[in-house]
């Protein structure tokens, strides 16, 4: 008698351990699929992606045509944009590591008046949404000769593109909060041995907050990848566009019919790197997440 | 030493943060508002006839697109955010009570968080492709005839469902990290005592883990009703940027108040149009404002259990 | 190098509290060559001092001079002093090594020499073989030995130390400060250290003082103020078991508690307060004091008395009397008074009488 409730006990376990993974399981493929999709699909030769149906789930390796990619790539100037996305992610991430860690410091650090009222009111500015500040930052790059639709300079366009975003309230208030986690003590110490304020921030709060400052380059530099909108905007020769925006570029055969695999090679493109810098630095990333909820 | 107020010194590590910010958040700020009391504002000559209060937000509010895009977004944001949060809250407490391949599990959730709206938009158009498209396939597997989803001269509702299931796979993975840490800091005690008293894992979900996770499951939602708000890069990713499927009408556009902002400040050069893109920003910040500070309020008042 | 501290006050502008005193008119000499405890509950304002001491704080008024020098308005890193923080303040990120040598840096002392001397600072305080190791990869007790490293590598005047005892273990604890006393000795710094627990200071001060809301109680060796408390709550402060207080009067040149003669005590009449301390009970069968044990506890080498105030059954007294008697709950014992453990306090002000 006892046993056999031991048994069914076990056996409903058993069962609803089985539910959860299927549950998981069923969601993991939802998740995966449009990745499997993306893949699939810029590996296939277009002749097939337009007879096919229903199209084939799998394909066997002789049948990749990973001269998709080589098309894609040769579709828009997309070495060019590559480029030009780490030329831009680079000049944007070093002024904000700059901007931010002297802010952070000031913040965290000094003691000046209206300290508390200026952080109140900068945080109170994250919640206000982006557009309300891209239409007059559309009309400040455009007083600045930095953009105009009749024509542009490379640097112009650099500057039009990185200037506006070399510092980030979300970024001062994350790495503030990494500052303040410093004992008061490390400070003091440092004083009694008569070491200057900058020297102390650079020698001692910049590497122990080393982590969130790494965190902080991940996002921006993915950031900048994923930049659609704004580039849109502001750039007014194709060649000075970044990755995202050559996506949109018209991806079509000789007879007028969308390439679809050329379309899924070139998201391939986008998106490869993002994964990848997603699997090897996750922890970094996951660090930055659970304080960004303000961002949604 | 350290008493000692050091104004000077903190302005100067101040500097260039609050320049750059000066420049490009807090005037910009103000400059909304004035654009937006501009009347005929021509951004080409940078000049106005005088000033009208409610001009513009009246002319915004008045056109055909702004109730389209109202009603999107309202939908994107009453629809997508529940189911999201509820999924990601299933995923999350399912994630925390298996041990086995978790970490796997986690990763494949947490994918969908760095990846590019438009890259994987443009997979989720093909996706719903009526043709060469997986979803129609799979229905194809039940017996249903394909749909066209959002395919020349696609419906809105058809398209809408697109969009929805899009926006429901991009939310889910902040929402399970942020459960996820949550349930991670629930104390294992509670789960042990509720086992010692045999008590059904539907009702340990129902009775511990939701009371003891609501204050998350609030602010996650509020702030996901905000984030929804915002929506424009999935359209953009899923349609281009016409945000609708070819061949319709501009009544079944998927435009978002996002997407009426930006395709006033496409147009620019129109005179006023700067004008309505600035109201349009406004009436959207509005919006985040009313939800900002519900989500205060919510969280002064604590959730509890 | 003697610490002179002349009326030094120290006020803080609290935002909900106003203003609070946390030093009072302080003037203590610390001797050259000693080291000295400074001892109170917490928020007595031991560690405003020390700060105050450091140039980490300025004081209100009053001047702090190192010999002859007047140091009050001389930054931190100009007064040659080296401190050691109650959490160790140790740069998480830098070895030991780096750690010791970071205030050679300030200095600008030449490499060569700089790893020199922290290596004998580290041979000194004993983690000479643990200098590639980080902070994290050390116990508490080898981590306040490179925090002591670090504050005397550069040869200070004078070496503070801000409860340095209090996050390490009790075993740990007792070999540290014999440690901490050995260093003093062998290098001969000036040294004050901060601390609230009594039988710390006793057991390695050279000398102590006392404060108490930011004035001083008393000061003089540990010995001294032990036997001779000045005031009430020096006299509750130190020892353990602390001291047993209770209200009686003073009646006819005798001092009565609950009808029951002590001794004789040559004052005018008035109530007051007496403080016996839990070794000054004597058994005694002639004697007039009797009291009734409530519980005994016995640790083998004596035995403590648990008694119950017969004037306040809240109250209990400690009487520690020799093992060799068997005394069990509820028997009443007459008790002799040694005289030289029996203090009267003024119940209004608590100076002794």
């Amino acid at each position: 008698m006892d046993n056999l409730n031991v048994d069914r006990s076990k056996r409903k376990v058993l069962i609803q351990k089985g539910l959860i993974y299927l549950f998981l399981v069923i969601f993991a493929l939802f998740i995966i699929i449009p990745f499997y999709w993306m893949i699939l699909t810029s590996l296939k030769d277009i002749d097939r992606i337009q007879t096919e149906i229903p199209p084939s789930l799998i394909i066997g390796f002789k049948d990749m045509l990973f001269s998709n990619y080589i098309m894609a790539l040769n579709a828009a100037p997309y070495l060019r944009y590559m480029l030009n996305t780490v030329i831009v992610a680079g000049i944007s991430t070093v002024g904000t590591i700059i901007t931010t860690v002297l802010a952070s410091f000031a913040f965290a650090r000094l003691n000046f008046r209206g300290r508390d009222l200026i952080f109140m009111l900068l945080i109170s500015t994250m919640m206000i949404p982006g557009e309300m500040f891209v239409i007059t930052n559309y009309i400040t790059v455009s007083d600045l000769g930095w953009y105009s639709p009749l024509g542009q300079t490379q640097t112009q366009a650099l500057l039009a593109l990185t200037f506006p975003f070399m510092t980030s309230v979300f970024y001062v208030f994350f790495l503030r909060q990494a500052f303040k986690t410093i004992p008061d003590e490390l400070y003091l110490a440092a004083k009694v041995d008569g070491t200057s304020d900058f020297k102390y921030l650079w020698k001692i709060m910049v590497p122990i907050a080393m982590p969130t400052i790494i965190t902080i380059t991940i996002l921006n530099a993915m950031g900048t990848w994923s930049a659609y909108i704004w580039p849109n905007l502001v750039t007014a020769e194709e060649e000075f566009r970044l990755v995202t925006n050559g996506l949109r570029n018209a991806y079509v055969d000789f007879s007028g019919m969308v390439a679809y695999n050329e379309q899924m090679a070139a998201a391939m493109i986008v998106t490869l790197p993002l994964l990848i810098v997603f699997l090897l630095l996750k922890k970094y990333i996951m660090r930055g997440v659970s304080r960004s909820g303000i961002k949604g | 030493m350290l008493e000692k107020k050091s104004n000077i010194k903190a302005w100067f590590y101040l500097l260039p943060a609050m320049a750059l910010l000066s420049v490009f958040t807090f005037y910009p700020l103000f400059n909304a508002f004035y654009l937006a009391i501009l009347r005929d504002f021509s951004f080409l000559n940078r000049t106005a006839s005088g000033f009208t209060l409610f001009g513009n937000f009246i002319e915004v509010i008045k056109d055909r697109n702004f109730a389209i895009a109202m009603k999107n977004t309202s939908i994107i944001v009453f629809v997508s955010v529940p189911i999201s949060v509820l999924v990601a809250l299933f995923i999350s407490v399912g994630l925390n009570s298996i041990k086995k391949l978790q970490g796997i599990f986690q990763t494949i959730f947490f994918l969908p968080y760095v990846t590019n709206a438009i890259a994987i938009g443009m997979a989720f158009a093909f996706i719903f492709h009526s043709d060469y498209g997986l979803f129609n396939t799979f229905l194809g597997w039940f017996g249903i005839d394909p749909v066209n989803w959002i395919g020349m001269g696609a419906s809105w509702s058809t398209a809408m469902f697109a969009l929805l299931i899009f926006t429901v796979w991009g939310g889910l993975a902040f929402k399970i990290m942020v459960f996820l840490s949550g349930l991670q800091s629930i104390d294992k005690q509670y789960y042990d005592a509720a086992r010692v008293d045999a008590t059904p894992r539907s009702r340990v979900f129902r009775r511990i883990t939701v009371p003891l996770l609501s204050p998350m499951i609030a602010y996650i939602t509020i702030t996901s009703f905000i984030g929804a708000f915002k929506a424009y890069r999935t359209i953009i990713g899923m349609f281009g940027p016409t945000l609708r499927p070819p061949g319709t009408l501009s009544k079944d556009s998927l435009i978002t108040i996002v997407g009426l902002v930006y395709q006033s400040l496409r147009n620019a050069d129109t005179i006023g149009e700067i004008s309505r893109a600035a109201s349009a920003s406004i009436i959207l910040f509005a919006i985040t404002l009313i939800f900002t500070l519900i989500q205060m309020w919510v969280s002064k008042k604590r959730v509890h259990y | 190098m003697e610490i002179t501290l002349k009326n030094l006050t120290k006020i803080f502008q609290e935002k909900d509290k106003g203003e609070i005193t946390a030093v009072n008119n302080l003037n203590i000499t610390i001797p050259s060559g000693k080291l000295v405890g400074l001892l109170g509950p917490s928020g007595c304002g031991k560690s405003t001092t020390l700060y105050l001491i450091a140039g980490l704080l300025n004081p209100n008024k009053g001047r702090i001079f190192f010999g002859d020098e007047d140091v009050t308005d001389m930054p931190p890193e100009e007064r040659g002093i080296g401190l050691v923080f109650q959490n160790y303040a140790l740069y998480p990120h830098m070895t030991v090594r780096q750690n010791i040598m970071f205030p050679l840096e300030n200095i600008k002392v030449e490499k060569q020499e700089a790893l020199k001397r922290s290596q004998e600072m580290a041979d000194l305080v004993g983690i000479g073989e643990l200098m590639d190791r980080k902070p994290k990869q050390l116990s508490g007790g080898q981590q306040q030995r490179v925090a002591i490293a670090r504050a005397l590598v550069k040869k200070p005047r004078v070496l503070l130390l801000d409860e340095p005892l209090s996050n390490l273990d009790a075993r740990l604890r007792l070999a540290t400060r014999e440690e901490i006393k050995r260093i003093q000795r062998e290098t001969g710094i000036t040294t004050l250290f901060v601390t609230h627990d009594q039988e710390e200071a006793m057991s390695i001060s050279d000398q102590i003082v006392l404060l108490n809301f930011g004035i001083k109680q008393q000061e003089g060796e540990p010995q001294d103020v032990y036997d001779q408390p000045d005031n009430l709550f020096s006299a509750k402060f130190l020892g353990t078991p602390p001291i047993n207080i209770f209200e009686g009067e003073i009646k006819n040149k005798k001092l009565i508690f609950n009808d029951m003669e002590l001794t004789t005590k040559d004052s005018p009449d008035k109530n007051v307060l007496i403080g016996i301390r839990p070794e000054g009970f004597i058994i005694d069968k002639k004697s007039a004091f009797s009291l009734s044990v409530y519980m005994v506890e016995t640790i083998g080498r004596d035995t403590t008395l648990i008694i119950k105030n017969p004037l306040d059954e809240e109250e209990t007294f400690r009487a520690i009397v020799d093992a060799s008697h068997r005394i069990k709950p509820g028997d009443t014992i007459k008790f002799k008074i040694k005289p030289e453990k029996l203090f009267v306090f003024d119940p209004e002000t608590g100076e002794l009488l």
